[in-house]
């Protein structure tokens, strides 16, 4: 099971209210056969611009992400029956990122272009092309004069 | 007296370091050619430049806005260059991901930058870019 994290935006509502809302969210994943690692509470605060959702004008809302893992074919359901809620105003899954243990490529990138390895390959592929500039066309027709019109 | 002491430790100083020497040359006898060339690394190579995101081994992740948000213009709101920001090819490439996300989580605006951030220190010099371009 790859693990996801569900950003979400639920509406202004009080704390008791916003406990259940929270409980139904997890029981759809729990239901499905997930697993929720984490419920990561970014906090109430104005959005940055208004969103419409179910007839009604949002410009604030709660910030939640749950780390999840679940079944790639789940996560279609999920966003589906999340949209339907009343209370969620915009939900977002993405895949979790994976480390990247590349070196900074920054000294290469600053060097002279000439030195520069894809401009290398940039020149190497230019002299495999026909260059249009001094290209002349041939007649190999065997024939003693021009066939065509001139 | 004091410089007789001195003059004394000098000696001393100077025997301990010939019997020293005396000592290496005992142990790699073969090579006591003085005159040839020593091979060592080039002391004036140049430290390796690296980005302010690979110094710092930071990897830009989308819930972190406020970070995000430093490589956003304050006037128009949108992404400043590679040529502006100095990052290497793949943090760019990293932040400009996460930096969409963010704005589709609505944690970041599109057109502007948050005016809660507007004091944070600058990264970069965008008045000072390596390339020079045309706005
Ligand atoms: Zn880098």
């Amino acid at each position: 099971m790859p693990s996801y994290e569900i950003a979400m935006m639920i509406r202004t509502m009080p704390k008791a209210e916003l406990k259940n809302t929270l409980m139904r969210v997890s029981n759809c994943i729990f239901d499905r056969g997930g697993i929720i690692r984490k419920i990561e509470n970014l906090g109430f605060r104005p959005m940055p611009y208004k969103t419409s959702a179910h007839g009604i004008v949002h410009r604030e809302a709660n910030y939640f992400v749950l780390k999840v893992d679940t079944g790639t074919n789940v996560v279609s359901d999920l966003k589906e029956e999340y949209s339907r809620d009343v209370d969620v105003i915009r939900q977002r899954v993405y895949k979790v990122n994976q480390e990247s243990t590349d070196q900074c490529s920054l000294e290469e990138e600053l060097l002279p272009p000439a030195y520069r390895k894809e401009v290398q390959k940039m020149i190497e592929v230019g002299k495999t092309q026909v260059n249009r500039f001094t290209f002349k066309f041939k007649y190999n027709s065997g024939l003693d004069y021009y066939p065509f019109q001139r | 007296m004091a410089l007789i002491r001195n003059l004394s430790m000098r000696s001393i100083m100077l025997n301990m370091k010939k019997v020293f020497i005396s000592d290496v040359r005992g142990l790699n006898s073969e090579a006591v050619n003085d005159d040839l060339p020593v091979e060592m690394e080039n002391p004036y190579k140049k430290e390796k430049r690296q980005c302010i995101l690979c110094k710092l081994n930071i990897n830009p992740d989308y819930k972190n806005y406020r970070l995000l948000s430093q490589f956003q213009s304050p006037y128009t709101g949108r992404i400043y260059g590679r040529h502006i920001t100095g990052l290497c090819k793949n943090k760019q490439e990293a932040v400009e991901r996460e930096i969409v996300k963010a704005q589709n989580c609505a944690y970041m605006p599109y057109f502007y930058k948050d005016k809660v951030f507007l004091k944070d220190p600058r990264l970069f010099d965008p008045e000072n870019p390596v390339r020079s371009h045309r706005f």
